[in-house]
């Protein structure tokens, strides 16, 4: 069967997903708790970050001179308003099951609060670059978990707030990027955002990953390095190599993110959401 | 530079880490010296005349829109809509029906609503007058899937038209399910006729109750048309052989059953009336144009001011009053 092109041009809207986690277990990948520190690590590193985007795109709003771009980021203010409140929910839920997530959180607050805090016009203008490169790795692990079949065992109610997320960042990955451009479209400016971000990202990804290995009473064992690609051949997180070619494409000059992904994968899931088709 | 955090262990220190990303990120912030640049204004509109005004079934027009020189229009995919800006001011929008391989006319189809002030205005639109428009945009985007049941209720099979000619071009096994309140008043009869399709007009067979009974199993449901039939599909679903509901993402709901109050901004002493039919953010809106909202239904919380979630909350008696 043909197909026809990647559906395009969407008009981007928050969803009033609700999430029910009453049921959900400490270790919510079945017989892997070192599988699911290392994937709960976004619950704690994500929220502060979609906060700092909300604000800093609502004082972008303004200065937008074009009504699309200007509706588009309407919608992924929402958008991301909700993923933080969805994460949040979870952070909840561990505190429950006696895994206390602040120490983290309260210092990756502070990186977004005080290290990329208020500052110049030209650092507005790289804070959205900053975002646009954040953005390209957040549509690229959306791609990833809208396709990654080993995760089909996992608690349905946590792969639905992955999948959801996963899917509205596919579904937003241009918006970020449009937004720098229109303000400003230094290849130099974008580049130096994802050499800054990508380490300091996947740095803050293990060092998660070993604090929360470390700070459930019930998991057996820290964290370790090999731990990534054991888990990765798995295909329960993913796999560095293919996640550091697809970061690779942010450096060709020429990019744009509707190059890559399928909104296609993300509008079929979204119908399928439980979380979103209440 | 704020005092670094304390150490992520829990030892009686700064932590180390977050001090060398301080330094990283002061490093990092002496680079960014160039401001962008002050944004080009981009403007979006298109400014089309009807082309083409022809009346399809009982209050029912449709209308074909060109550029004045014929010159071709930006493509578009099933499932997306135009948004038309009318004589009055007013902005409506409506779904494209026609064919996307035309690029030089977008085909709109309107049925006039009693009391409905946008239908009449388009209802009125007589061949070559001028409406500026904006877009094509997607709130409907359509993706292929081997097994499809489309289902359009009434003036609703203006986006699902194109997505069945798509379909069958490109080899769905699909199947559509169109109702209505009469045949008269169901428009596109005549281009939809196929084994595939199941007219259901009211008049004929009663309002429809098992709407996904033709479903194949792991079909894609594409649904279009009143909100209690997408209530009653989205209900049907789960015990259905279809997997997935696809339908229009709507604008919010104009204001039913408001009452009119006083809005009084706290900070800048201003005090605005909020009349029964419109939001506080609708107010608010007019005096500070850069306030913060996206859903606009009450659920995203970027509108909250305080308590209150402007897009969506009234007084609960007959003063509101904001710290703004």
């Amino acid at each position: 069967m043909t197909t026809l092109e990647d559906p395009a041009d969407l008009v981007l809207v928050a969803r009033d997903v609700r999430f029910d986690w009453a049921d959900l277990p400490m270790h919510w990948l079945p017989g892997e708790p070192v599988g699911t520190h290392v994937l709960n690590v976004l619950h704690l590193l994500l929220p502060a970050g979609e906060r700092f985007f909300v604000d800093l795109f609502t004082q972008a709003l303004p200065r937008i001179a074009d009504p699309d771009l200007l509706e588009q980021v309407r919608g992924f203010i929402g958008q991301e308003a909700m993923h933080a409140g969805a994460h949040d929910e979870v952070l909840e839920v561990m505190r429950a099951h006696g895994v206390d997530p602040r120490p983290y959180t309260d210092q990756v607050e502070w990186i977004f609060d005080r290290l990329l805090g208020d500052g110049t016009e030209a650092f507005f203008v790289e804070r959205l670059a900053i975002v646009a490169a954040v953005e390209h790795l957040t549509s690229v692990l959306g791609d990833w978990v809208l396709h990654a079949d080993a995760l089909d065992g996992a608690h349905p109610v946590m792969l639905d707030l992955l999948r959801w997320h996963g899917a509205e960042e596919v579904e937003h990955r241009c918006v970020a990027f449009d937004t720098l451009t229109h303000f400003d479209d230094s290849y130099l400016r974008r580049a130096r955002a994802m050499v800054l971000v990508a380490p300091v990202l996947t740095w803050l990804w293990c060092r998660g990953a070993l604090f929360l290995t470390a700070a459930d009473p019930a998991c057996p064992r820290r964290a370790h390095l090999v731990d990534w690609a054991r888990l990765a051949w798995a295909g329960v997180v993913p796999n560095p190599l293919r996640l550091g070619a697809q970061v690779a494409k942010w450096f060709r000059p020429g990019y744009h993110p509707s190059q890559d992904g399928s909104t296609a994968a993300a509008v079929r899931y979204l119908a399928t959401s439980p979380a979103a088709n209440r | 530079m704020t005092a670094v955090p304390r150490d992520l262990r829990g030892r009686d220190r700064p932590d180390r880490a977050m001090a060398t990303l301080a330094a990283v990120g002061g490093a990092y912030r002496s680079l960014a010296r160039r401001p962008g640049r002050a944004p080009t204004p981009v403007d979006r509109t298109l400014h089309l005349r009807v082309a083409e005004r022809v009346v399809v079934a009982d209050g029912v027009v449709a209308l074909r829109l060109a550029a004045p020189d014929g010159r071709p229009l930006p493509v578009w995919q099933p499932g997306c809509h135009l948004d038309v800006g009318l004589p009055s001011g007013r902005r409506r929008q409506y779904a494209l029906t026609g064919d996307p391989a035309d690029r030089r006319g977008y085909r709109v189809a309107v049925r006039a609503v009693p009391g409905g002030s946008g239908s009449a205005e388009m209802h009125a639109l007589a061949v070559g007058d001028a409406v500026a428009v904006r877009g094509p945009r997607n709130a409907f985007p359509f993706v292929v899937r081997p097994r499809m049941l489309f289902v359009a209720g009434g003036i609703g099979i203006t986006p699902i038209a194109p997505m069945v000619r798509a379909a069958a071009r490109l080899g769905v096994d699909w199947r559509l399910v169109y109702t209505g309140r009469t045949r008269a008043s169901m428009p596109f009869l005549d281009v939809l006729r196929s084994p595939r399709v199941a007219v259901r007009p009211d008049d004929e067979f009663g309002t429809p109750t098992d709407l996904l009974a033709t479903a194949l199993a792991g079909a894609a449901v594409y649904a279009c048309g009143p909100p209690p039939m997408l209530d009653a599909l989205r209900a049907d679903l789960p015990a259905s052989r279809a997997t997935a509901l696809h339908v229009e993402r709507f604008s919010p709901p104009p204001v039913v059953g408001g009452r009119p109050f006083r809005l009084v901004l706290a900070r800048s002493g201003v005090t605005l009336d909020v009349p029964a039919d419109r939001t506080v953010l609708d107010v608010v809106r007019e005096v500070r144009p850069d306030v913060s909202y996206s859903c606009r239904q009450g659920f995203c919380g970027t509108c909250r001011i305080g308590d209150t979630l402007i897009c969506t909350d009234r007084a609960a008696g007959d003063r509101l009053v904001l710290d703004l």
